[in-house]
């Protein structure tokens, strides 16, 4: 329809700046994964170069790999689940008992993957239609969820499953590429058309970012948030195929405890806010490589499994403070010490700083395009009475504080 | 009378005197004044964890750390106390208050000054007080006969016929009510947890009062590390792990409100109550132990339900009695 409204140019064009592209949450994941690769090629280079080594890493670390790429779009909503693990057990419950009862095996596997999506669809209806808070409606269900593997596995474990399980946790293709890395690819890729380039997509992050807006917008909050959490119980469905594959054909109502808190871990560590609306999809994926690679070179330089979870703690806490709080850190730091607690100070000395900025970046341009001198001598006077005013005006603001704070003391020993 | 029947606490007391009754029903021999007192001695680790985690999610936040930090103030206290039984038995008591405050402190500091998201800051200090329980103990496991008896008289003294563990649960719980209930600090608590920005412009030191919140939760923590330990008279690295869900479940089940600023002291005891009766009776009933988990998960779903529905109504009501007034 030319002329409407459709016919506007809505994409966003952001020109490739190299500068920027080195700084980017994701270039630091990476740089951090080629760190841990360093690490491990100066303290164990005979290991580094040792066939299967790269392989080992990164079978062991990916039976959770599936439900970070799931998190992802929880955490997208300001939700949380921490009922997948759960999920894991039971999902492989179901498909284990059917194994066992003769029934040909794809119909067992895709009964489990059934059942973790009609886990994930009574948590999405209980938290988008009672609008119960996640964090509560997850715990409560990972309960029941794993309550009822208990009812009805006892003490048993399930042993019977499909031989192609075991080929996902340990098998090499080719003796090389990690069959459990190719299909988290293959996962990850389309699950960044469906975050990134689908409508479905953006809505999570409308949802996430204000559902309040979404509602407004004509955007069924309901449904996406039904889907998201559809996907989380596939997604579940899939990583109980990684986890039992992994722990080499056998599930009990007791195992993968902690598996939900790892997963938000790696979530996090991607560079997804837990308030929902902020974070990508490749975040999440190159950190599930770190956390594999973590835990196996913390193992190889002699940290025993449990020390390493200070670590991992360490390590979370460390990132989540420089990504998210940076800023607002500096400036509460900043006004602490520098400005003594007064806002007015702040103000000024704020204001001061665009207006120098901005001035350096115009001489910056006349520069580049050769122009006057007078221009630039002009620009520069302005910086100079601008910092000029901005010092009188904080000693001013300052004296003014004291000033008041000794009739306070003055008044009150009265 | 409208009020009491308005009540969400009426609605938890006729839940537990159900409970009550059926437990009474179907195992009539375990209905014993001891088997209660036992109860009572063995649950009495979640009121302390309860009443803390309260303390932090009426602030609007969350802790699960809290188990974590348990099994680590736990191993402290158990491990020194092994190494030296000549020191008095008081002092681990106050050692572990003290050190719980300090890792609190940890939580505190990182939730209230430097703004981070609670969910996942515990979610890290639950990793590291885990790692430090683990690293302090050396994987090593103690039992009952390395126990010093100056160190379990905490738990197991007899005051009155019922054990110190529950009588410090009690104590807690009403000096915790009293504090929220009838003291500037304890008000501000509410207040943030209802609205950070008209706390902030009512002059309310915001982050102070987060810091302070999750010192109490780790201080109880703390204590119950020590306690639980004393009680069990065993202690190892892994102890206690899934208690923070429990603590939050009993929260909810109490009428805590997740997004803060709601919830009171007696909504929690009855919780307590309500939780300890499900895991202790309905798990002696034979073939139904295995039920504990899945009916607790149970209970607290439709407690939240029940919760909303109730909200709802009062909302209606609310409106109504406003439209009438118009």
């Amino acid at each position: 329809m030319p002329g409407s409204n459709y016919d506007r140019d809505l994409s966003v064009k952001e020109g490739f700046v190299l500068s920027k592209f080195l700084v980017k949450w994701e270039m630091i994941l990476v740089y951090i994964l080629i760190l841990l690769n360093l690490v491990l090629l100066i303290f164990k280079p005979e290991l580094f170069f040792q066939a299967g080594t790269i392989q080992t890493i990164i079978n062991s670390g990916f039976d959770s790999s599936p439900l970070v790429l799931g998190m992802v779009f929880i955490l997208l909503l300001g939700d949380i689940d921490v009922s997948v693990a759960a999920q894991i057990v039971l999902g492989g419950m179901v498909t284990g008992l059917m194994m066992n009862a003769g029934i040909p095996s794809i119909i067992c596997v895709l009964a489990g993957i059934l059942t973790c999506v009609l886990c994930g669809a009574f948590n999405g209806f209980c938290v988008a239609y009672f609008k119960m808070p996640a964090v509560i409606t997850t715990i409560s269900t990972s309960m029941l969820f794993r309550g009822i593997a208990e009812i009805v596995l006892g003490e048993n474990s399930l042993k019977n499953f499909p031989a192609w399980y075991n080929k996902i946790g340990w098998y090499n293709i080719g003796g090389i590429i990690p069959l459990s890395m190719v299909l988290f690819l293959i996962m990850g890729a389309i699950l960044i058309f469906v975050l990134h380039k689908s409508p479905f997509g953006r809505k999570v992050y409308i949802v996430g970012n204000n559902p309040t807006c979404a509602t407004y917008s004509g955007i069924s909050v309901f449904r996406v948030k039904m889907g998201c959490f559809m996907l989380m119980g596939f997604m579940a469905g899939i990583g109980s195929i990684f986890f039992i594959g992994r722990m080499g054909g056998g599930i009990s109502s007791s195992m993968a405890t902690g598996y939900e808190m790892t997963a938000i871990a790696t979530a996090v560590l991607g560079g997804v806010s837990t308030s929902g609306g902020k974070g990508k999809m490749f975040g999440p994926m190159i950190a599930t490589f770190i956390m594999s690679f973590l835990i196996f070179v913390l193992g190889l330089l002699g940290v025993d499994p449990n020390t390493k979870k200070i670590f991992i703690g360490i390590i979370l806490i460390l990132t989540i403070l420089v990504s998210t709080v940076n800023k607002q850190m500096i400036k509460d730091i900043k006004l602490r010490l520098l400005y003594h607690n007064n806002k007015n100070i702040e103000a000024v000395n704020d204001r001061t700083a665009e207006l120098v900025k901005k001035n350096k970046n115009e001489i910056k341009k006349l520069q580049k395009a050769g122009g006057k001198d007078a221009e630039i001598k002009k620009l520069q006077a302005e910086i100079e009475a601008a910092q000029k005013e901005c010092k009188e005006k904080s000693a001013q603001f300052w004296a003014d504080q004291q000033a008041d704070e000794k009739k306070a003391k003055e008044r009150f020993a009265k | 009378m409208k009020k009491l029947l308005h009540s969400r606490n009426t609605g938890l007391i006729v839940v537990l005197i159900l409970l009550l009754v059926m437990a009474r029903i179907l195992t009539p021999n375990m209905f014993s004044v001891q088997a209660i007192i036992n109860m009572l001695q063995n649950n009495s680790v979640y009121a302390l964890l309860a009443v803390g985690e309260m303390v932090v999610i009426l602030t609007s936040g969350i802790d699960i750390s809290i188990a974590s930090l348990l099994a680590f103030v736990g191993i402290v206290t158990t491990s020194l106390s092994c190494a030296n039984p000549g020191i008095p038995g008081v002092t681990w008591f106050i050692l572990a208050i003290v050190l719980g405050a300090l890792c609190g402190a940890l939580n505190g500091a990182l939730v209230g000054y430097l703004h981070m998201v609670p969910m996942i800051c515990t979610l890290g200090t639950m990793y590291i007080f885990r790692g430090l329980a683990f690293a302090v103990s050396g994987g090593q496991w103690w039992f009952a006969a390395s126990y010093l008896d100056s160190y379990r008289v905490f738990a197991i003294a007899k005051i009155l016929g019922i054990p110190a563990i529950v009588w410090i649960a009690v104590i807690v719980m009403v000096l915790v009510g009293l504090f929220l209930g009838y003291t500037a600090p304890g008000r501000r608590i509410y207040a943030i947890g209802t609205s950070r920005e008209s706390s902030a412009v009512a002059g309310i030191k915001e982050p102070t009062v987060t810091f302070y919140a999750y010192i109490i939760c780790g201080a109880l923590a703390g204590l119950a590390g020590m306690l639980y330990t004393a009680n069990y008279a065993g202690g190892y690295y892994g102890m206690a792990e899934g208690f923070e869900m429990t603590a939050i479940a009993i929260c909810v089940l109490g009428g805590v409100s997740i997004n803060g600023g709601k919830g009171r002291i007696d909504g929690v005891a009855i919780g307590v109550l309500i939780m300890c009766v499900i895991t202790n009776f309905i798990s002696m009933i034979p073939g139904m132990s295995v039920w504990q988990k899945a009916l607790q998960g149970a209970i607290i779903i439709v407690a939240v339900i029940i919760n909303y529905f109730t909200e709802r109504t009062a909302e209606k009501r609310a409106l109504k009695e406003r439209g009438a007034l118009i």
